[in-house]
């Protein structure tokens, strides 16, 4: 008995000591220690960094680092990055990065700095490291290393016309089998109007055909091969491809973000399955704003998995300052900025920021906001942040996906071609695993 | 002075002159010849996925001869060069004999027929993405007015590289007018005096006289269009990114991806200096052609 209680009494000495020790270390935390030093931020221009970046002046009043940014779009941000990390150059201190795609890439390459030591150490009294989506934070885990904070939440979702389907008589498909009837009802009611668009650009196809995928019950991997030839991995190319091929709008093989949300925005199409991200562009202008609504991708046999991703920043392992580097990292992914950045639509990584009065209130201002949240909440509690293989390669895999759906909105191959060509080239890629 | 010292005196200013001129040269060739040295020793390694690199020969030439998307590449950069060039020379000629006997075109309009290429072709590559959407898109709506049928345009895998090939030549056609142009102005005027005396017909001049003393300029606008063509790159990456499928992928687009997208930077510079070999390849026969032309 007296050992129970001086065990317990151990225990409870030590995790007071652990907690002292973290008040101590967030009470000796002084965001000016690093004052006069510049860090070197290279950001992908999408409305995540332009949220952000929007509050650039106050970080540096904070901390009196300059904050010198390096923008560009998506594909060049990673070709300079490419050129950075191979030269082993400390020109870059912080990256945007997307955990689900580059991940495993990077991070076997060595080009993320661990953040784990960071997150322990010099860290602010209010930065709230627990509430941190766990899910995100542990897509950004490799190998036991932190290799990213997580910036926001994001998947695809279904955007539909309220008014179209009522006019045509259509329910909102309850499942991913609902799609193809709805979509042909509405195209037999109105043929100006484009049923359903979703990505048929084929390095963006993973984004949304995973979701697909792991709704109907497919994997991408089984007995460590590709595993696209299933029954399922079949039922899905075939289900995606066809929606686009016959219900899509002419030319879709070149369609992702951009070219989806200006149709739909335009009042030309009546579902689309595209990012949770483009809500505040598809409601632009306003005009979408009243007759929309919004759900999470119809579920298949295998209920809702939703896509979750979320863009991360990451220290690179070559700068010469990874601690201020870091200090930029936890202002940018504190509470009070990642509230900040909700107010301009981009979805919280933390619940505490997501039931924040100001943040509820915004919310509850449009009905579409409401459901957007909703929609974001079952991303956050069921999502995968599997988009594409998980592989090193996971880059060139999405083209072998995207080839296959491609192929068959072409109608170039049948499903047995496609699949079994798309296998055969994922299969080299893990074995290069 | 005598010849010795004035033998010394030359070679002295010889050797000034080269001590002036050496940081320039030096400079020049580094910045020329590090590229290109770095380049084939990255060829001649393997990197992988995760960024380690082996010394891996010429294996890297060897995959290439067997890699299917790499000859893919070559046939879409042949059709997209022979097209678009063949369209430039013929269409450029034409615009620049309009424009060299339209002597009172106003200046306005002689602008706008050279602006073309003076815009950005990231800019232009956007511009014509708009106007050829085939839901959105103005061209469609144009061709449905007048009662024919949509195009698919950069969608569909037929008509993608002759879409591509009409950008271009929207956007290049005035630069070989304006080259073309510079080389009617400096023909002869007395062999047209000589051929109008004899009663040539306008059709025999241009064919007989205007054409053959032309060839030289057009052989040199066929050059300058050559190494832009076969190194197409911008356009094709705003407009398609490569597709729909491979169908726009042309060597450039593949080699930026192989390094770029799936971080293989050896078996991306063995394409680059591959496809490099082809441009020099085809601005020596042309530099022979314009020997044998010359007047």
């Amino acid at each position: 008995m007296k050992a129970k209680a001086f065990a317990a009494r151990l225990a409870l000495a030590l995790v007071a000591a652990g907690n002292a020790a973290s008040v101590a270390c967030a009470a000796d935390f002084d965001w000016k220690k690093f004052q006069g030093k510049t860090v070197t931020f290279l950001a992908n221009n999408n409305p995540v960094a332009q949220a952000l970046l929007a509050h650039k002046a106050d970080f540096e009043k904070l901390t009196g680092i300059t904050l010198k940014v390096d923008g560009y779009q998506e594909q060049q941000m990673r070709q300079r990055l490419v050129t950075v990390m191979n030269a082993r150059s400390d020109e870059v201190d912080v990256f945007m990065s997307l955990p689900s795609r580059e991940g495993p890439q990077f991070a076997a390459a060595g080009w993320y700095a661990d953040l784990t030591p960071m997150t322990k150490g010099a860290v602010a009294g209010d930065y709230d490291y627990a509430g941190l989506s766990q899910a995100l934070l542990k897509a950004g885990t490799f190998d036991g290393k932190l290799t990213s904070m997580p910036m926001n939440i994001e998947g695809p979702i279904l955007y539909y016309r309220t008014d179209i389907l009522k006019k045509c008589g259509v329910e909102p498909p309850a499942t991913i089998k609902d799609i193809e009837p709805a979509a042909k009802k509405l195209k037999a009611c109105d043929a100006s109007i484009t049923p359903f668009v979703s990505r048929g650009l084929k390095p963006a196809i993973a984004y949304t055909f995973s979701n697909m995928l792991h709704n109907i019950g497919g994997n991408y991997i089984a007995n460590g091969k590709s595993n696209l030839c299933s029954a399922k991995g079949k039922e899905a190319l075939e289900t995606y491809s066809g929606l686009l091929r016959d219900y899509g709008p002419p030319g879709v093989v070149n369609y992702s973000f951009q070219q989806i949300s200006a149709l739909y925005r335009s009042g030309r199409a009546a579902m689309s399955f595209e990012s949770s991200n483009e809500l505040r562009t598809v409601m632009d202008g306003g005009e979408r704003l009243k007759d929309t609504a919004l759900v999470p991708f119809p579920a298949g046999d295998a209920g809702q998995v939703p896509t979750a991703i979320g863009w991360g920043l990451a220290v690179s392992a070559h700068s010469k300052q990874p601690e201020a580097a870091w200090y930029f990292v936890q202002w940018a992914t504190s509470p009070e900025i990642q509230k900040r950045m909700a107010l301009q639509g981009i979805a919280p990584p933390r619940s505490a920021v997501a039931n924040d009065p100001a943040y509820r209130k915004w919310i509850e201002e449009e009905p579409v906001r409401k459901q957007w949240q909703a929609a974001l909440d079952v991303l956050a509690a069921k999502g995968s942040s599997e988009v594409g293989y998980p592989i090193v390669a996971n880059p060139e895999s999405r083209e072998f996906i995207g080839q296959a759906v491609q192929d068959l909105i072409l109608k170039q191959k049948t499903v047995d071609q496609a699949c079994a060509d798309a296998d055969k080239g994922l299969d080299a890629l893990i074995a290069q695993k | 002075m005598s010849k010795a010292a004035a033998t010394f005196a030359e070679d002295r200013q010889r050797l000034e002159l080269a001590a002036l001129s050496a940081p320039a040269v030096i400079f020049t060739v580094a910045m020329i010849a590090f590229p290109v040295v770095y380049t084939v020793w990255l060829g001649l390694h393997s990197f992988s996925s995760t960024g380690k690199q082996s010394f891996v020969g010429l294996a890297n030439y060897s995959r290439l001869l067997a890699d299917a998307e790499f000859w893919h590449g070559l046939w879409v950069t042949i059709a997209l060069y022979v097209l678009s060039l063949v369209l430039q020379l013929v269409l450029g000629v034409w615009l620049a004999l309009v424009l060299f006997h339209a002597k009172r075109l106003p200046g306005i309009v002689r602008s706008l027929f050279i602006s073309p290429f003076m815009m950005p072709p990231v800019v232009a590559g956007m511009m014509w993405l708009v106007i050829l959407d085939p839901s959105l898109g103005a061209a469609n709506y144009i061709l449905q007015s007048l009662g024919l049928p949509p195009s698919e345009w950069l969608a569909s895998p037929v008509w993608v590289i002759p879409t591509v090939a009409l950008i271009d030549t929207w956007q290049w056609t005035p630069y070989v007018a304006l080259i073309v142009l510079g080389g009617l102005q400096s023909l002869p005027p007395s062999v047209y005096e000589a051929a109008q005396i004899d009663g040539a017909s306008a059709f025999k001049t241009f064919q007989r006289i205007t054409l053959p003393l032309l060839l030289p300029t057009i052989v040199t606008a066929t050059i300058l269009r050559s190494v832009d063509l076969l190194r197409f790159f911008d356009i094709i990456y705003i407009t398609t990114q490569g597709g729909p499928g491979n169908a726009s992928n042309t060597l450039n687009i593949y080699g930026f991806r192989v390094g770029f997208e799936f971080f293989n930077i050896g078996y991306a510079s063995a394409l680059m200096l591959t496809l490099t070999a082809i441009v020099f390849g085809a601005v020596l026969a042309f530099n022979r052609l314009r020997g044998a032309v010359a007047w």
